[in-house]
């Protein structure tokens, strides 16, 4: 028994940290409890756990991709250009085909140029982010009027947008995940890569999916903070990648890969989200934000230790 | 199964992976230098090549300090935050004092104090030296911003902005002082005690531990180390551009280990040179004046960084893959010359 309730509150203890942040801040800050005020958070949350999401399955293969906020950048700029010549839905499309398309090239780098994962998405967060910003030069991108592209950010049914992607995200990828060849491959290259690979399992062709994926979800989660304020530009999204990784942190997910909990993501994202909110709320300046995150990943990690993990794993040529 | 001929060709080829891992991006540069002394307008006068190597300086520094921490095979990420904490010292307490050492003394304990933090954090309560430093640069930002209330200080007295700007003989002071602690740490990583912990821990953690090598110390002189040779970074920034506020360069962290890692060294850890790290610092900054001397903008700058950083790594593999494709030619000749191969165990 002793041993279920640990392994019991190792899986649901960001569940247990959200409801009593939650409870906390209804009763420190009642506003916080207010519907809109709820939504306003939820929608917050979507944004990053929609690129962590992407970025669990990454960590949980054994890679990191540190190029995701170029990508959201990026994918959003060229996504917004397009909107006159192909309309809303197809350049939305465009975008989100960007994004698979730099994590393809991230894939390709890993496996054919056999550069670590860690180098090779950190040599195009840098070549991405200057080509948004050459692809802009430099300038806003503004879709006045067209409110066609808030289909990303608004509402549906009173529920926001960005969290009906992102749960539809979390859910496809648990699927995934859990229930298909390609999910227990990508969890058996994290936990071993050699065996992974001399037991047959297509290593070249997961790393490629895997990252296609990752930059699939990190153009999204850069078109939809676009279209909350209907412009983009060059500059999008910087540091998201490290946010990212705070969330998958937070949400349990090893980082020696191997596992993987999507429930877990999306709950680290909505703490993160919930106690700016609160901090908002109760009047405290907006530079204690990043104290949280900070000191949450740390506290986080200190009691739920991933022993085993080296930082030199991860540098590993793959393949 | 490699036949013997493939095995003779691996050993002849390591060789080459070695000399390209120590002296490639030192050749690359020398090459790079003379091609642009002469075909690169105004790069040849003496006052723009000085300040190439001025500029190479400001990241080479915290370079120096990074190598020894990415040859133990770990890296600190929370070095760009306290970046600007440290210059923010700097020019504080160099504008209320009057007093340079006091400008540097306060910096560079502000500086350890954080490697404390780091070091205490990863070998006390063992959290994973990525995290920890991730999240140390959340907090450290955030303390910076707090501190300063997001406004940045000035400090222009000659003797403070002397460290950035001076010059020795016609030589940059920020390129000698790079120098001096390059060598200097070279020094250290091959010839001390814990230069020999930094090379076995980096190599292999567990057989060092079996070997009774002090990780635990020596972790924590490592984080001592990255964060007081990037308090001298912050100094020098501080004073080149004569203030310093919280937001300073927020890619620094990435930018050093992008130039650790060009200079050679291997991000897993054991192999490494410090010649490398002062070659790649002066590429970069060699690549961003002519970039610049060329009328190219900085967006396009941003992408020639990364697709240098891209190539010099993925050299090794290519190598390794052509190597692969022409032993696999071998074997299939050996096949041919022996008839049926028996099984190999």
């Amino acid at each position: 028994v002793n041993n279920r309730i640990n392994t019991f509150w190792k899986s649901y203890s960001i569940v247990v940290v959200v409801g009593v942040v939650a409870v906390g801040l209804s009763v420190f800050a009642p506003r916080f409890i207010q519907f809109e005020n709820l939504m306003n958070v939820l929608s917050n949350a979507s944004v990053v756990a929609v690129v962590g999401l992407g970025m669990t399955l990454a960590i949980a293969s054994g890679n990191f991709d540190l190029s995701v906020g170029s990508t959201a950048a990026f994918a959003s700029c060229v996504s917004f250009s397009l909107v006159p010549t192909l309309g809303v839905p197809l350049s939305i499309l465009a975008g989100l085909g960007v994004g698979a398309i730099v994590g393809l090239v991230n894939g390709a780098i890993i496996t054919e140029l056999r550069v670590p994962a860690f180098i090779a998405t950190l040599g195009m967060l840098t070549i991405v982010r200057g080509l948004s910003l050459i692809y802009t030069n430099g300038k806003d991108l503004y879709l006045y009027g067209n409110t066609e592209y808030k289909i990303l950010s608004g509402n549906a049914l009173l529920i926001p947008m960005p969290l009906i992607l992102a749960l539809v995200i979390a859910v496809i990828l648990g699927l995934v995940v859990s229930q298909t060849r390609f999910g227990r491959h990508v969890l058996a290259l994290g936990s071993n890569f050699a065996s992974a690979k001399r037991s047959g399992v297509q290593t070249t062709l997961i790393i490629w999916g895997v990252f296609a994926i990752v930059g699939f979800t990190a153009a999204l989660s850069g078109m939809i903070v676009s279209a909350q304020v209907l412009t983009a530009n060059g500059r999008l999204s910087t540091g998201l990648e490290l946010s990212a990784i705070a969330v998958v942190v937070l949400g349990g997910t090893p980082l020696n890969g191997g596992r993987a909990t999507m429930i877990g993501t999306l709950m680290g994202a909505l703490l993160i989200a919930m106690i700016n909110n609160g901090l908002n709320l109760l009047n405290i300046p907006i530079f204690y934000q990043e104290l949280t995150v900070g000191s949450l990943m740390l506290i986080a990690l200190a009691i739920n230790l991933s022993k085993g993990f080296k930082l030199a794993s991860l540098f590993r040529r793959t393949v | 199964m490699i036949s013997e001929k493939a095995v003779a060709q691996k050993n002849a080829t390591v060789d080459w992976d070695v000399l390209w891992e120590r002296y490639g991006i030192t050749a690359v540069l020398v090459v790079a230098w003379i091609i642009c002394y002469l075909l690169v307008p105004n790069f040849s006068k003496p006052d723009n090549m000085l300040n190439v190597i001025r500029q190479s300086a400001f990241v080479g520094v915290a370079a120096v300090g990074m190598t020894v921490a990415i040859m133990s095979g770990t890296f600190d990420l929370s070095i760009g935050s306290t970046l600007g904490l440290c210059a923010w010292t700097a020019v504080v307490v160099g504008a209320s004092t009057k007093s340079v050492p006091l400008a540097i003394l306060s910096s560079a304990l502000v500086g350890i104090l954080i490697g404390i933090i780091n070091g205490l954090l990863i070998t006390q309560i063992k959290i994973p030296a990525f995290i920890t430093t991730l999240g140390m640069y959340f907090i450290v930002r955030a303390i910076t911003f707090i501190i300063t209330n997001g406004a940045p200080s000035r400090n222009n007295a000659k003797d403070f902005i002397w460290w950035g700007n001076g010059s020795v003989l016609g030589i940059p002071v920020p390129f000698i002082i790079f120098i001096v602690m390059a060598v200097i740490m070279a020094l250290v990583l091959n010839r001390t005690e814990f230069g020999r912990y930094v090379y076995s821990i980096g190599t292999n953690d567990q057989a060092a531990w079996v070997a009774g090598v002090p990780i635990k110390t020596t972790t924590m002189w490592i984080f001592i180390v990255v964060s007081l040779f990037e308090s001298f970074s912050a100094f020098l920034i501080g004073s080149r551009i004569y203030s310093a506020g919280p937001g300073l360069e927020p890619d620094f962290a990435l930018n050093v280990i992008a130039t650790v890692v060009l200079g050679g060294t291997r991000l897993a850890g054991g192999r490494g040179s410090m010649l490398g790290t002062v070659a790649a610092a002066i590429l970069f900054a060699g690549m961003a004046n002519v970039l610049n001397l060329m009328h190219t903008d900085s967006f396009v700058q941003r992408v020639a960084v990364g697709l240098v950083l891209l190539l010099a790594l993925s050299i090794e593999g290519i190598r390794q893959r052509l190597f692969e494709m022409s032993s696999r030619k071998i074997t299939k000749e050996v096949k041919v010359d022996k008839g049926p191969v028996s099984n190999p165990r």
